[in-house]
């Protein structure tokens, strides 16, 4: 395939990554922002198989298979799942108004790309513009976490969060190493099984979102 | 020899931790526990010595020179006292309550599991590799810090495992970066060794290094519990059991600082020195700033020590950002120095917490009426780390307060130094407080337990001797790793 039109692509990829993202910090149901983030996989996963049909790369297919399994099927359903048993009555619940942060969402945006023009030389590194789309989606996981009080929407932020980095490490020449990858992959499960499981578990003995437990000060 | 002891030190406690599910007495789970982590410490010393004589090994991704040893000695000399420690903990804890003896099993088979990973954080050559077990030992001791189940220890598990994710997703995304502009320079040999990127170091873009280096910076900083990403850290170490405490403030967060200190080395060679120096000063005077005023107001006695080591990472931080041959070598010798004096600090409040059955630091009066020995400790941890004379702590930032003056970095001393002796005199309120007076009537008047007398006099022999002199074979671990962090 032609770089430049694996660059078109993977710039056109990373255009429907920050749609996504700017759903899921808009998200006003905690449903909603699930689809998004599992949408936001899915985008990862074909940016994977393009970048691997285009450099022949076949730890990439892997990757690719592997982020669709686990990052846009298997962790949406564990939280879908967590959603039933907990039986949410509130939402989203944000800490600051959703057009504040929807503004700060667009100034991170417009802030990765000034940042990454300034690096000229690093687009030989990284095809087209996953490096400021891979900041910009890192940085509003991180304000999607911190401006949500629900456990579950925060464990969304960190998931956008990560597909942020997965999506740059792809782009990266040659790619990161599939033993890397999968370990990483390995510990983002472990996380998202042991954050599910104290969710549960404090809603089961005291009726709060673990989130929202602030006893701890001072 | 020293390869395959490379594979064999990270083995012991995966191995230990499956042998722990086997059984469920406890005697036996404590009898395993104590002898794992003196094979531990037995392997480690044989490594020492072969490194010492005959220089850095590598096999495969793992990898281990001078600085590594530094870590990795610390790491079994407080694994072996919290082992030690954790035979009679354990009894009171069951007798009392707060752990129960069906899933006793799952706890030290975590509590080695979390060791695995510490010791896979610290041989790691592969920058890949070592963010895989970072995030690991947050896994582990998120876990262990809930372990109680109680709501407060819950909360504490959830900001910690929530925040130092995404803080290490950060460093994730700094390691790509460089990753991203190594394997420009090194075409189709690239690799994630941090051996072979230091190799190509001086060749790297410095514009992406530099980006690289602050995502590194805040995310394994969030790790080390620098101000301000250490938000988590006083909860976390205060709502953990004891023995996970003395671990986290102990070691875990000096890991990360070794983290940092490799990629500190990358970022030098890349774009000079002065880069990431400026930037560690940064974060460490915020640090020792941030902690002071919760030194001085804290009511509960876990949180205090929590604060103060956010105090102590501000201060090795402080140390390398510094630099030269006297900074470096004191921030390695500080790491040391304030893991054993804070485990000992730990032990001592821990055993304190039991007696009085309150962490409230106006609750617990006259310790040295009902626990003598108890006492004395935690008079002298809390003395250490006020930085007192003779004891090792002192020494260590002596030379990082030479080490600024030698740098004419006067705004930064003076900051220092106020802080230091503001700390100092609230550190002796709440230490005098507590050992004098009379005790409560409710005090327990129990003789004092042997297990963690013994844990507790084995660090505190080895703060003391490190405060008065330093062995010729630590002194040479020490010099080497100084000369591999400046290059």
């Amino acid at each position: 395939m032609n770089i430049e039109i694996v660059h078109a692509v993977i710039d056109d990829l990373g255009a429907l990554l920050l749609f996504t993202m700017i759903l899921i910090v808009g998200a006003s149901q905690i449903s909603r922002a699930i689809y998004a983030v599992a949408f936001q996989s899915l985008f990862i996963a074909i940016a994977g198989a393009v970048l691997a049909m285009a450099t022949g790369n076949v730890d990439l297919w892997v990757i690719a298979g592997i982020t669709l399994t686990v990052k846009a099927i298997a962790l949406p359903w564990l939280l879908l799942w967590a959603i039933r048993r907990m039986d949410v009555k509130r939402e989203v619940e944000p800490v600051i108004p959703d057009l504040a942060t929807l503004t700060l969402a667009v100034m991170f945006v417009v802030m990765s790309f000034h940042l990454s023009a300034s690096l000229g030389s690093v687009r030989q590194a990284i095809s087209g513009n996953a490096l400021p789309v891979g900041i910009a989606l890192t940085l509003n996981g991180v304000l999607v976490m911190a401006t949500r009080k629900t456990a579950l929407s925060q464990m969304v932020g960190l998931f956008a969060s990560e597909n942020g980095i997965f999506f740059t490490a792809m782009a990266v020449t040659k790619g990161m190493p599939l033993i890397i990858e999968i370990g990483v992959i390995l510990d983002v499960i472990l996380a998202a099984l042991v954050m599910t499981i104290m969710v549960l578990r404090v809603r089961s003995t005291v009726d709060a979102d673990i989130a929202d437990l602030d006893r701890l000060r001072g | 020899m020293a390869e395959t002891l490379l594979w064999v030190i990270p083995l012991v406690p995966v191995v230990t931790a499956l042998l722990m599910l086997t059984t469920s007495n406890r005697k036996l789970l404590s009898t395993i526990d104590v002898s794992s982590s003196a094979i531990l410490a037995a392997l480690t010393l044989l490594l020492a010595h072969e490194v010492g004589a005959s220089g850095p090994r590598s096999l495969g991704m793992f990898r281990v020179d001078d600085l590594g040893i530094i870590f990795l000695l610390l790491l079994v000399v407080l694994t072996l006292a919290v082992s030690i420690y954790t035979v009679a903990w354990l009894k009171q804890a069951v007798e009392v309550g707060n752990m129960k003896v069906e899933s006793l099993r799952f706890y030290f088979a975590l509590v080695h599991a979390f060791v695995a990973t510490i010791v896979v954080t610290i041989l790691a050559d592969n920058l890949g590799i070592l963010w895989i077990a970072m995030e690991g030992t947050t896994i582990t001791s998120a876990v262990l810090i809930g372990y109680h189940g109680h709501h407060h220890g819950l909360e504490a598990a959830w900001k910690y495992i929530i925040v130092t994710t995404i803080g290490i997703s950060f460093g994730l995304f700094g390691t790509v970066i460089i990753y991203a502009a190594a394997a420009q320079v090194m075409g189709d040999a690239s690799s994630m060794s941090w051996i072979a990127m230091m190799q190509v170091a001086p060749k790297l873009d410095p514009g992406i290094v530099r980006i690289g280096f602050i995502f590194v910076m805040v995310g394994y900083g969030t790790k080390a519990g620098l101000a301000p990403m250490h938000l988590w850290l006083p909860d976390a170490h205060s709502q953990a059991p004891t023995p996970i405490s003395a671990l986290l403030s102990g070691i875990l967060i000096k890991c990360a600082l070794l983290a940092i200190i490799r990629f500190q080395m990358i970022a030098a060679a890349a774009c000079g020195v002065d880069f990431p120096q400026q930037i560690l000063i940064v974060f460490g005077l915020a640090s020792i700033i941030v902690a002071m005023p919760f030194i001085l107001a804290q009511h509960d006695l876990k949180r205090l020590l929590g604060y103060s080591s956010v105090e102590h990472v501000g201060i090795i931080a402080l140390g390398l950002g510094f630099g030269g041959a006297v900074g470096t070598y004191g921030a390695l010798l500080h790491v040391v120095n304030h893991g054993i004096t804070k485990a000992i600090a730990f032990m001592a409040a821990g055993t304190a917490i039991a007696r009085f059955d309150s962490r409230n630091l106006q609750a617990i009066k006259g310790l040295l009426a009902v626990a003598p020995i108890g006492a004395t400790l935690l008079m002298i941890a809390f003395l250490s780390l006020a930085g007192v004379p003779p004891f090792s702590i002192f020494v260590s930032e002596l030379m990082i307060l030479r080490a600024g003056i030698g740098q004419g970095n006067w705004v930064s001393v003076a900051i220092f130094l106020t802080m230091a002796v503001i700390i100092f005199a609230g550190l002796l309120h709440h230490a005098g407080s507590m050992v004098f007076g009379e005790p409560p009537k409710t005090a327990s008047r129990e003789s004092e337990t042997r297990s963690p007398l013994i844990a507790m006099l084995l660090l505190a022999t080895l703060m003391i001797l490190l405060g008065l002199t330093i062995p010729t074979m630590f002194d040479g671990f020490f010099q080497r790793a100084t000369e591999v962090v400046l290059g």
